[in-house]
């Protein structure tokens, strides 16, 4: 917890900062506006967020994302009905997350080893789907789900807000969660005290391949188009929000709340950054440094306890 | 103790911002200059820092504050669309934007329309299917003639071979309006000769290793090309290099795209054939002066054309 009050103190410093800085930032708009830039990376957090926990990790991600996003768009575009492409997009990227499971858990490769196989299939698999190309133009009841808004709140943040809240419960008040963290603290233990290391593992990276499918649903509502090539490094932002907020890459520990926090610190950042009219090059000179600090503290923090 | 981590978070952010704030441009000297925004595809390459330069030097001239951003990758169209989001939130008064996407940055142009910040394009038309799905309001488009370019580099191609030759194709980013089209104008121009065959044609998505590797492989598929057509020049660059590689200099005929320095380079030393010369600095100058006739009221042509040329060892 109290790591989470520091993440959260470097949040607010950061805005404060940011306030000073420039008049455009603290502006109702402009921080809807951040909210729904960071809602991708948010999502496809809460997947890393659990495998991290774990003791694992997931590259694959960006590239499941590509592939649901043209799961999803073939579908939209050869005239299955909305609610069935949603779930096929959804479908894919579990089915991509439980193969990265179980070569994990019954082929027992390491999980960076499975996860980059991955990352590799599923992209070449996207780009093959689509021949190369984006796939485009849908219709304007599909791209609501990211361009509507509810109480002035972009439909992207709402989203956000509700993989979050079921997601926290998953993790913090079920017994999947309870053995999410057990298999990272200690996966021996956790399985002399009987649970299913196996099954619990595959299922984190269903976890991790169903949110970057849902990822994948906003990014291809918010383009009007899904592109193979989408998602490209998106796991590096991803671990990068999930490590800022506090999770150790050692598994056993972390919080969705710290995961969010890590992607809003990197969200605000960009587009501070971006207020101030800083160069591109500069905003990953920073970005790095802030990631850099960030598991600095992590770790000098567990040296201390 | 406990309070060390925020203290500390707090410190790595606030010097990053104050490193970054120390990076800002003069906004001072420029205070009432209406502010132009220009998003490039990316920063990190020669013909988009030409692009720049000529944006920059017009943007002197007009008495406009220009600010120049680029994602950190060309493909990617979400960040483009961020900086744009972002951007529009400064209060900028017109926006130039080489789309990363000719069809993923219409959600960023409605954007722009919707907060009645003019919009000009330059380099990559935006489709036209996006255009009217969308409403799109664009004042004005500015780019190079790909498909004609690609007439030029096949009907020379054809005019050295004799109208003979195997020839593989390197292609751009798929799906991307600037390659597809140089591709067309390519093929269109060498169908009337019967002797020229594409042997292979493959995306090396503009980029210099990646034409090294891809051209690599087609010669071990087609050890018999002796042509080589490449969209871009850094990818005719890349291939170049396998040749020399394959110990094959000079016995391949390559013509690129863009004529960067180091393609005229290789072309005067015989290594290249030819390149169709774009004009980004024209195009940067161009975009920017019609920000400011728009910006004035005034009226601008919807679709200005920069004039290509072909360069050659023998002009």
């Amino acid at each position: 917890m109290t790591r989470q009050l520091g993440t959260f103190a470097g949040l607010l410093a950061l805005c404060v900062v940011l306030w000073a800085a420039t008049p455009h930032f603290l502006t109702v708009s402009n921080l809807l506006n951040v909210l729904e830039q960071t809602s991708i990376n948010a999502i496809v957090a809460v997947g890393m967020t659990f495998v991290i926990i774990s003791g694992g990790i997931d590259l694959s991600v960006g590239s499941v994302l590509a592939l649901a996003g043209i799961a999803l768009a073939s579908g939209l575009a050869s005239g299955v009905p909305a609610p069935a492409s949603l779930a096929l997009a959804l479908a894919t990227g579990t089915a991509c997350g439980l193969v990265n499971g179980t070569l994990i858990t019954f082929g027992r490769l390491p999980p960076f080893i499975a996860t980059l196989g991955m990352m590799s299939v599923a992209r070449g698999a996207a780009l093959m789907v689509a021949e190369g190309r984006p796939i485009s133009g849908f219709t304007e009841g599909f791209r609501a789900l990211a361009t509507s808004r509810w109480l002035m709140v972009p439909a992207p943040v709402i989203l956000t807000a509700v993989v979050y809240v079921v997601a926290h419960f998953v993790l913090a008040h079920t017994v999947f969660g309870r053995a999410t963290y057990a298999i990272g603290g200690n996966e021996e233990a956790a399985r002399l005290s009987g649970v299913s290391v196996r099954f619990h593992k595959t299922a984190v990276y269903g976890v991790a391949g169903l949110t970057s499918a849902i990822a994948a649903i906003l990014l291809t509502a918010r383009l009007n188009s899904a592109q193979p090539t989408a998602g490209t490094m998106y796991e590096l932002d991803a671990i990068a929000a999930t490590v800022i907020g506090g999770t150790s890459l050692l598994g056993g520990e972390g919080t969705l709340a710290g995961a969010l926090i890590g992607a809003l610190i990197m969200g605000v950042l960009r587009n501070g950054l971006n207020l101030l009219n800083v160069s591109s090059f500069f905003q990953q000179v920073v970005i790095g440094a802030v990631i850099i600090g960030a598991v600095l503290i992590d770790m000098s923090l567990k040296r201390r306890r | 103790m406990r309070r060390l981590p925020g203290l500390v978070i707090v410190g790595v952010l606030a010097s990053a911002l104050g490193l970054a704030a120390c990076n800002r441009e003069k906004p001072a000297q420029t205070g009432g200059a209406p502010k132009v925004a220009f998003v490039m595809k990316t920063l990190n390459h020669p013909f988009f820092l030409d692009m720049q330069n000529g944006a920059v030097q017009a943007a002197d001239k007009a008495g406009l504050q220009l600010v120049v951003q680029a994602a950190e990758r060309e493909i990617d169209v979400e960040k483009q669309m961020q900086i744009i989001e972002n951007l529009l939130q400064t209060g900028i008064k017109a926006l130039i934007v080489t789309p990363s996407g000719s069809r993923e940055i219409a959600s960023a142009i409605v954007k722009a329309n919707r907060a009645g910040v003019p919009v000009i394009v330059v380099d990559t038309r935006v489709d036209p299917k996006a255009i009217a799905d969308n409403n799109l309001k664009i004042e004005s488009f500015i780019g190079s003639d790909n498909y004609e370019g690609g007439r030029m580099a096949g009907d020379y191609l054809a005019k050295i071979a004799g109208g003979k030759a195997r020839v593989a194709v390197l292609e751009g980013i798929p799906g991307h309006e600037t390659g597809d089209s140089r591709l067309r104008g390519f093929r269109d121009a060498i169908q009337p000769h019967p002797g020229m065959t594409i042997v292979a044609s493959q995306p090396a998505n503009w980029e210099r290793d990646q034409g090294f590797t891809v051209f690599q492989n087609m010669l071990q598929a087609h050890p018999d090309i002796d042509a080589l057509f490449a969209c871009s020049d850094l990818m005719a660059l890349g291939a170049i290099e396998a040749i020399a590689a394959a110990g094959r200099t000079k016995s391949i005929r390559v013509v690129g795209f863009d004529a960067l320095d180091d393609a005229r380079k290789a072309i005067a030393a015989g290594t290249m054939e030819a390149s169709v010369a774009q004009s980004p600095r024209d195009m940067g100058r161009i975009a920017v002066e019609s920000a400011a006739k728009v910006l004035h009221g005034e009226a601008v042509p919807p679709d200005q054309k920069v004039p290509l040329a072909l360069v050659t060892r023998t002009p």
